[in-house]
């Protein structure tokens, strides 16, 4: 059982490293799992995923990292045509691609590559090897007829597979961490990546910070979720209390509150797309585009030196009406046309999320105005990508804005993104 | 009592509930390994309907817990019964009691009212637990299952711990309203049913509204998946569907023109602007045009 033993732990790893999360209880679970319901391949996948995948947006990455650690049975492979394939199912090599909101890790598919490309050469001894083993299994059938049970036929093609495939990959992977479960490499990056200062971003970069965003989103998404929810009034309900004391002889013995109101929170969000920030900015309207369940209504704008209306389509970023990426930002101007067209947004539940560095280009500040938004609003908080060593110098207007917004908060990377944002609601 | 699979795929058919493989082994393997298991899905993909099949096929009883926000352990767990307790004590005083004996009287199993959950642990076979829309109850409720979920057992400060004899099969359904806690989530096994396919829910149709013709049936199904795809704000369900079936039925509905498409609508649709879109687009939708 040991080989399938190791197999499951690598398969789980392999999720893991797909931004998967999956617990130590979880994983016994699946082997437990898979022990009931035995080795054919549809249950076993069914089973695994019932035990492994506890969010269906996880399963279009389950699917395909199961069909590439358990294979089907080829057509053309085995001697025996009256086995073969029972144990294929109908779910074979069933992917949905359309499901598949996270892209695979690049190294995933590095890897999956590289062993296609080894598979001729390397596959054939193990191959051979299972032949002569089955070979071995048919003289013992014929020795003791009818002993041999289907199950455990399977079982032990399933492992010769396996075998097969462990000693390939023993032979090509010398580079690879050596401890299965924890891939060391891929987590160093996304701590590396998430400490990085958006102004040293390159394109690759930002590549990478949008595989490790998915995981980010679903964690930013309960933990804001709660916020929202903990707010709660504790004001007591007196006619509940008194017709509840009613029935006690009129003793007060339990007190009834009023029910909580979950907090409706609308979100304004602009966010600077001009060169020095976009990094920044598109980050965040992901990351805030994941969680916009958690708000009433979230209405988001980009801006350069003009509001546009921004949306996410298949992770890119649409705006309407396009803006000029190289224009100069101005600020003051926005903030003017967000407060004459877009003021029926700005309401007492409103709070506005501006993301920029406050470099105006030396054109009018207009802090007068976000005065105004402040008083018509729940508040203002001004992210800021920028060292905040840097504030105010040159043609940085963000210390006449500092004296109105409610909060100003630095946001150089990643994590200080996450952190400012969760604190927003 | 153990089930097979094939038992479980024979009782789902026995009891008319057209199923895929996924269900069945989610199923199996939450019996087999006494998990919990957590469904997700669309409102009216028959989440509900799992539990009560498999209370059905158990040949057991199912005891339901219905999640709302503000639901709290005295709902949910258990309550002393105050008034009896009150009535007792006024009994005890004129007969003479001391508060110790009095004490030992009020402050067990009978004056207590046992809700469900204390119920399903209390019962003395095995019995479905339905924790219905958990996503709705608030969060502190979903820790306090996370105790009961993992060792089945419940401390009652007067009467000490109670354990469940056998564990209840639990099922919790949760509509996405908000994100469970990965706690629970880890707890559970978890199965995501969607809404059928046509030719699952055509099925669904002809098993249980036999009367519709077969072809009519078919189309019925088509449609609603169809109109599934509109965005609608209210995807009709698999209930509403079959209620649509009967609708049709009873007006004696032949073929499902434009005219018949419209005019058993209010079965299907909830929401007028839904009702405004589908009809806009009906003659596109129904297979039969007049």
């Amino acid at each position: 059982m040991s080989p399938l033993r190791d197999q499951l732990v690598s398969f789980i790893a392999a999720l893991r490293a797909a931004g998967v999360r999956i617990s130590v209880a979880e994983s016994i679970d699946s082997m437990n799992a898979v022990a009931a319901v035995g080795l054919e391949r549809a249950p076993m996948h069914e089973a695994l995923a019932a035990a492994l995948i506890k969010d269906e947006a996880d399963r279009a990455i389950f699917d395909e990292s199961f069909n590439r650690f358990f294979a089907a049975p080829r057509a053309n492979r085995g001697e025996h045509p009256d086995h073969r394939g029972d144990a294929v199912s109908a779910a074979g090599g069933r992917g949905r691609p359309g499901e598949n909101p996270f892209a695979l890790p690049r190294d995933d598919a590095l890897a999956r590559d590289r062993e296609e490309k080894s598979l001729p050469s390397e596959a054939k001894p193990a191959k051979q090897a299972a032949a002569a083993r089955r070979h071995g299994a048919e003289k013992g059938k014929d020795a003791e007829p009818g002993k041999e049970a289907e199950p455990a036929k399977d079982a032990r093609r399933l492992s010769d597979r396996m075998r097969g495939r462990r000693e390939r990959g023993e032979a090509q992977a010398p580079e690879e961490s050596p401890t299965p479960g924890i891939d060391a490499t891929r987590v160093a990056r996304i701590r590396a990546i998430e400490r990085m200062p958006f102004d040293k971003f390159s394109d690759l970069d930002y590549d990478e910070a949008r595989d490790a965003l998915a995981p980010l989103i679903r964690r930013f998404r309960i933990r804001l979720g709660r916020r929202l929810r903990l707010a709660r009034t504790g004001r007591i309900d007196f006619r509940r209390t008194i017709r509840a004391a009613l029935q006690r002889g009129g003793a007060l013995i339990d007190l009834n509150f009023r029910a909580r109101r979950p907090r409706h929170v609308d979100l304004v969000i602009l966010a600077d797309i001009s060169g020095s920030v976009r990094y920044a900015a598109q980050l965040m309207l992901e990351l805030m585009a994941g969680a916009r369940g958690c708000f009433r209504r979230v209405s988001s704008f980009v801006y350069v030196d003009h509001l546009a209306e921004a949306d996410f389509e298949d992770g890119h970023l649409v705006m309407t009406p396009a803006l000029d990426l190289y224009a100069r930002s101005d600020f003051g101007r926005v903030l003017g046309e967000l407060w004459e067209r877009r003021s029926g947004l700005l309401t007492r539940a409103a709070i506005v999320v501006i993301m920029g560095d406050g470099r105006n280009n030396r054109m009018p500040a207009r802090a007068d105005l976000v005065r105004e938004i402040v008083r018509a609003c729940r508040g203002v908080v001004w992210l800021n990508p920028e060292d905040p060593a840097r504030w105010g110098t040159g043609d940085s207007a963000i210390k006449q804005y500092a004296r109105e917004v409610s909060a100003l908060v630095p946001s150089r990377n990643l994590r200080e993104l996450q952190v400012a944002l969760a604190a927003i609601a | 009592m153990d089930l097979t699979r094939e038992q479980i795929s024979d009782g789902l058919r026995r009891a008319l509930y057209v199923t895929n493989e996924r269900v069945e082994t989610a199923i199996f393997l939450a019996l087999a390994l006494e998990k919990p298991l957590l469904i997700e899905g669309p409102a009216g993909a028959g989440k509900t309907e799992v539990a009560k099949v498999l209370a059905e096929i158990l040949h057991t009883e199912l005891i339901r817990l219905q999640c709302y926000e503000g639901l709290d352990e005295a709902r949910a767990l258990y309550e002393w019964n105050y008034q009896k307790q009150l009535l007792r004590m006024q009994a005890g005083e004129q007969q003479g009691l001391r508060w110790e004996e009095l004490n030992e009287h009020i402050f067990s199993r009978d004056y207590l009212l046992e809700r469900p959950l204390l119920k399903a642990i209390t019962a003395p076979s095995r019995v479905v637990l339905l924790i219905d829309e958990i996503d709705k109850a608030d969060e502190e409720f979903e820790a306090f299952l996370l105790e009961l979920l993992s060792d089945f057992q419940v401390s009652v400060p007067e009467l000490g711990t109670l354990k469940a004899h056998e564990r209840p099969a639990v099922i919790l359904t949760s509509n996405r309203a908000r994100e469970l806690s990965e706690a629970l989530r880890r707890r559970c096994l978890h199965l995501f049913i969607d809404f059928p396919g046509a030719e699952q829910e055509r099925k669904i149709i002809e098993l249980k509204v036999p009367e519709l013709d077969a072809k009519l049936a078919a189309e019925a199904a088509r449609f609603v998946g169809a109109i599934r795809k509109l965005g609608l704000r209210k995807p009709p369900s698999i209930a509403e569907t079959l209620d649509w079936a009967r609708a049709l039925v009873r007006l004696g509905v032949r073929e499902l023109d434009t005219d018949a498409v419209r005019t058993a609508l209010g079965v299907l649709l909830k929401h007028e602007d839904d009702r405004v879109k589908v009809e806009s687009k009906a003659s596109a939708l129904a297979p039969h045009r007049r």
